[in-house]
C-alpha cells in the first residue's frame, strides 16, 4: 500500500506515488537551477514540464495503472536527461554566461562562495531576535545558527555583542517582499526565481511538518563539505561549552536567590547582597525575585538557543516564549521600581549637631578603640585579638564606620569641645531626622586620653541610610595635642603622614605630636629636609 | 579527459546542424527529433535539446505551432523559417568544406 499525492504539471493532472514524487520534485528543483540564468529559462521549463507530463500520460492506462511509481518518473529522467548531462552538451554555448557556471554546477557552491550581489538585510522569516544573525547568515554563505552562536560568544565577552547586534539591527533593513529576500540570498529577481523562492517556502512548511530529519538533511545541504564541516564542528563544540557555561550561570542563580531570600527570611545570615539590605525584607524579596529574573531569563533563553543549536528542538511555542518576554519586562520594571523607591528614601538628609565638652589638660591624647575586637593580653594560641560575635554574626556586619574627625581652633581662653553631627538619610526631613538621633556615637574622655570608637552600631531594626558622624574636636590654640597612629584614617584635613615622615627613624612611634595654633592643627615637630640633604652630602662625601 | 573534452566539442558542433537539417525536412515534434538522432546514433537526453531548440527559434531559424495530442497535453511542432533555410545552405558548406579538409588530412594514413 502507498500513499499517492495528487499533482498538476501544466493543468494535467497525476496519481504519483509519494517517494515517486519526491525524486521528480528533487529533479525539477534541480532543473529550474540549472536554467535559471539563462534568459529562455521560462519557455525551456515549460517545453520540458510539458514532455513529462506528456510522457506520464503515456504510461497512464485507465483502469489498470493509474498511478505514476518510481520506476516511472527514473524512465522519465532518464530519457530527459539528468542536470549532468545537460552540462556537457550546453558548456560551450553557455560560455558567455560563465559566471552563472561556476557559481552553480550543481547548487550547492554559491553558498560557499563569497556573495557578489547580495544585500545585507534582515530575514524575517527567520528570526531569534530581529533577524540580524539570520541576515548576517545569507549575506556570507553561512548558516544563521552559527552567526547567533558567534553574537553570543561576543555578549558573553564583554557584552560587546549586544551593541553591535543593536546597531546592526538599526541599520539593516527588514527583507519583508519577496523581492527583497531573493536580493538578500543573492538572486536576480527573474520569474524563475519567484517560482523557485516561492517553492522553497513550500518545502520549508512542509519540511517543518515532517520534522526534524527532513531539517538535518537540509542543513547538510547548504553547509556542504569540507570547510564546512570543520566549521560545524568547531561551532559545535563552541555551542556545548557555551551551552554549559549558561547553564551553570542560571544554576549559580537559582542558589544565590535561594541563599538570598533564607538570608531576608533571616534564617541564614552568611550572604549578604548589599542593595537588598537598602530595603524593608517585604520588598526586598519581590526585587530579589525581580532582579533574578531579570538576569536569569536572558541566560535561560541563551540556554535554550544552544540545546536547539546541539539538539535540533523544537523552538518555544509562541505562547512561552511571549510569556518569557512579557515576564522579563516585568521584572526590568518591578527592578527600576524598586530602585526608585530605594533611592527616594535617601532624598532628604538631615543633620543633627550635638556640643559635649572637654576637660581641660594640658596635653590630649587622642587615640581609636577598635570595638569589632577584645583585647586579650594573652592566651594559648597566641591571638590576642578575638571577633566578637552576635547573635552568631560577626559585629562588624552591623557596625558603620562612615565617621571622620576634624580639628578646629578657639581662641586660648575657651574651654575645649567636641561637636558630633548625626546625619542621616530619609525618604522625609522628619524620617532622615530620626535615624540621624538614632546614632549612638560619643568618645569617652579618661584623664588626658580622648577614645574615639572605630565604629557606631545601627539600631537593630534600622536600615542603613547613609548614616555618617562627622567629628569636629575645637581646642584653644596652644594646645598640645597627640594622635595615635590608629586614628589616622578617620582624620580629615591634616597630613598625619607628612608629620609621620618629620621623625627620625629612631624617634618614631605610635603616636605623632601637634600643636594647635590659629590657623589648625600643626606638626610639632619641624620638617627634617635639611638633615636629608645633609645625609646626602655625607653619603656624597664618603665616596 | 583532453579526447573527451574534444569529442564534446566535435558532437556539439554537429548537434545544431543534424537538428536544424532534420527539422527542414518538415514539421516535427522534439521526442521526434530525439528519435531521428537515435537513428543517426547521435546520442543526446531530451533536456538537452529544449534549450537548443529555443535558442534557434529565439534567432528566428525556427517556428512551432501548438497541435493537439491524443495523449497528454498538447504538442510543439518545429518547423524550420526562410531565414533557417539561408544558415542550413551555409552550414552545408561549410560542412562539406569541413568534410574535404578532415579526408584530405587523414588520407593516407593507417
Amino acid at each position: 500500500m502507498n500513499k499517492t499525492i495528487i499533482i498538476n504539471i501544466n493543468s494535467i493532472v497525476f496519481h504519483i506515488e509519494e517517494d515517486a514524487y519526491e525524486t521528480l520534485r528533487g529533479y525539477m528543483i534541480d532543473i529550474k537551477r540549472h536554467f535559471s540564468q539563462s534568459a529562455d529559462s521560462g519557455e525551456i521549463l515549460l517545453d520540458i514540464e510539458n514532455r513529462i507530463a506528456e510522457m506520464f500520460s503515456e504510461r497512464i492506462q485507465t483502469g489498470r495503472k493509474e498511478v505514476i511509481n518510481k520506476d516511472d518518473v527514473s524512465e522519465v529522467i532518464a530519457q530527459m536527461g539528468r542536470v549532468s548531462d545537460f552540462e556537457e552538451a550546453s558548456e560551450e554555448e553557455e560560455k558567455g554566461q560563465q559566471s552563472f557556471h561556476q557559481q552553480e554546477p550543481s547548487g550547492e557552491e554559491d553558498h560557499k562562495s563569497f556573495p557578489t550581489g547580495k544585500k545585507l538585510m534582515r530575514d524575517p522569516e527567520d528570526t531569534t531576535i530581529g533577524g540580524v544573525c539570520s541576515g548576517l547568515g545569507h549575506y556570507f554563505g553561512v548558516q544563521p545558527k552559527w552567526m547567533r552562536a558567534f553574537f553570543i560568544l561576543f555578549v558573553l565577552i564583554g557584552g560587546s555583542g549586544v551593541l553591535l547586534y543593536i546597531v546592526l539591527w538599526a541599520v539593516m533593513p527588514v527583507a519583508s517582499t519577496r523581492t527583497d529576500r531573493m536580493a538578500m540570498r543573492g538572486e536576480a529577481p527573474n520569474l524563475q526565481n519567484f517560482k523557485k523562492s516561492f517553492e522553497e517556502e513550500m518545502e520549508g512548511i512542509r519540511e517543518n511538518l515532517s520534522g526534524a530529519n527532513a531539517h538535518f538533511s537540509r542543513g547538510l545541504r547548504t553547509v556542504g563539505t569540507g570547510f564546512g564541516e570543520i566549521f560545524k564542528f568547531i561551532g559545535k563544540a563552541l555551542a556545548a561549552c557555551m551551552l554549559v557555561v549558561t547553564g551553570s550561570v542560571v544554576f549559580g542563580l537559582f542558589f544565590f536567590c535561594v541563599a538570598c531570600t533564607l538570608a531576608i527570611m533571616g534564617y541564614q545570615e552568611e550572604i549578604k547582597f548589599p542593595p537588598l539590605e537598602i530595603l524593608q525584607p517585604g520588598q526586598a524579596f519581590f526585587a530579589l525575585l525581580a532582579g533574578t529574573l531579570a538576569v536569569a531569563l536572558p541566560f535561560i533563553a541563551l540556554f535554550y538557543i544552544f540545546l536547539r543549536i546541539l539538539f535540533k528542538i523544537k523552538p518555544l511555542n509562541n505562547y512561552l516564549s511571549l510569556g518569557m518576554w512579557a515576564t522579563w519586562i516585568v521584572s526590568i520594571i518591578v527592578v527600576i521600581f524598586y530602585c526608585v523607591i530605594g533611592a527616594q528614601d535617601f532624598r532628604e538628609d538631615s543633620i543633627i549637631k550635638v556640643d559635649r565638652t572637654l576637660k581641660t589638660q594640658s596635653v590630649y591624647s587622642f587615640s581609636e578603640k577598635d570595638v569589632r575586637v577584645i583585647e586579650a593580653s594573652s592566651s594559648a594560641d597566641g591571638k590576642t585579638k578575638y571577633d566578637i560575635q552576635v547573635d552568631g554574626e560577626s559585629l562588624h556586619n552591623l557596625l558603620r564606620s562612615d565617621i571622620e574627625i576634624r580639628f578646629e581652633s578657639l581662641d586660648s581662653l575657651e574651654k575645649p569641645f567636641i561637636q558630633y553631627h548625626y546625619k542621616a538619610k530619609g525618604k522625609s526631613y522628619q524620617l532622615a531626622a530620626e535615624r540621624a538621633s538614632k546614632i549612638n556615637y560619643q568618645a569617652e574622655q579618661v584623664d588626658n586620653k580622648v577614645i574615639f570608637n572605630s565604629h557606631f552600631a545601627l539600631g537593630a531594626d534600622d536600615v542603613y541610610r547613609d548614616q555618617r558622624v562627622n567629628v569636629v574636636v575645637y581646642l584653644p590654640v596652644g594646645a598640645k595635642v597627640e594622635i595615635m597612629e590608629s586614628l589616622q584614617n578617620k582624620i580629615r584635613e591634616i597630613a598625619y603622614d607628612n608629620c609621620y615622615d618629620n621623625y627620625t627613624d629612631e624617634s618614631k612611634t605610635k603616636q605623632t605630636e601637634w600643636i594647635m595654633t590659629k590657623s589648625g592643627l600643626t606638626c610639632a615637630i619641624p620638617e627634617k629636609l635639611d638633615e636629608e640633604e645633609n645625609e646626602e652630602k655625607d653619603a656624597t662625601q664618603s665616596e | 579527459m583532453i579526447a573527451e573534452n574534444t569529442q564534446t566539442q566535435m558532437r556539439k558542433g554537429i548537434l545544431e546542424y543534424c537538428i536544424l537539417s532534420i527539422i527542414s525536412k518538415g514539421e516535427i515534434y522534439a521526442s521526434d527529433i530525439i528519435g531521428e538522432l537515435k537513428k543517426a546514433e547521435l546520442l543526446v537526453v531530451e533536456g538537452t535539446l529544449y534549450p537548443l531548440l529555443t535558442r534557434l527559434k529565439n534567432n528566428g531559424l525556427l517556428s512551432y505551432s501548438w497541435k493537439e495530442s491524443t495523449s497528454g497535453p498538447p504538442r510543439k511542432y518545429y518547423q524550420i523559417t526562410s531565414e533557417g533555410t539561408e544558415v542550413l545552405q551555409k552550414l552545408d558548406i561549410t560542412w562539406k568544406e569541413l568534410v574535404y579538409a578532415v579526408e584530405t588530412s587523414l588520407f593516407g594514413r593507417k
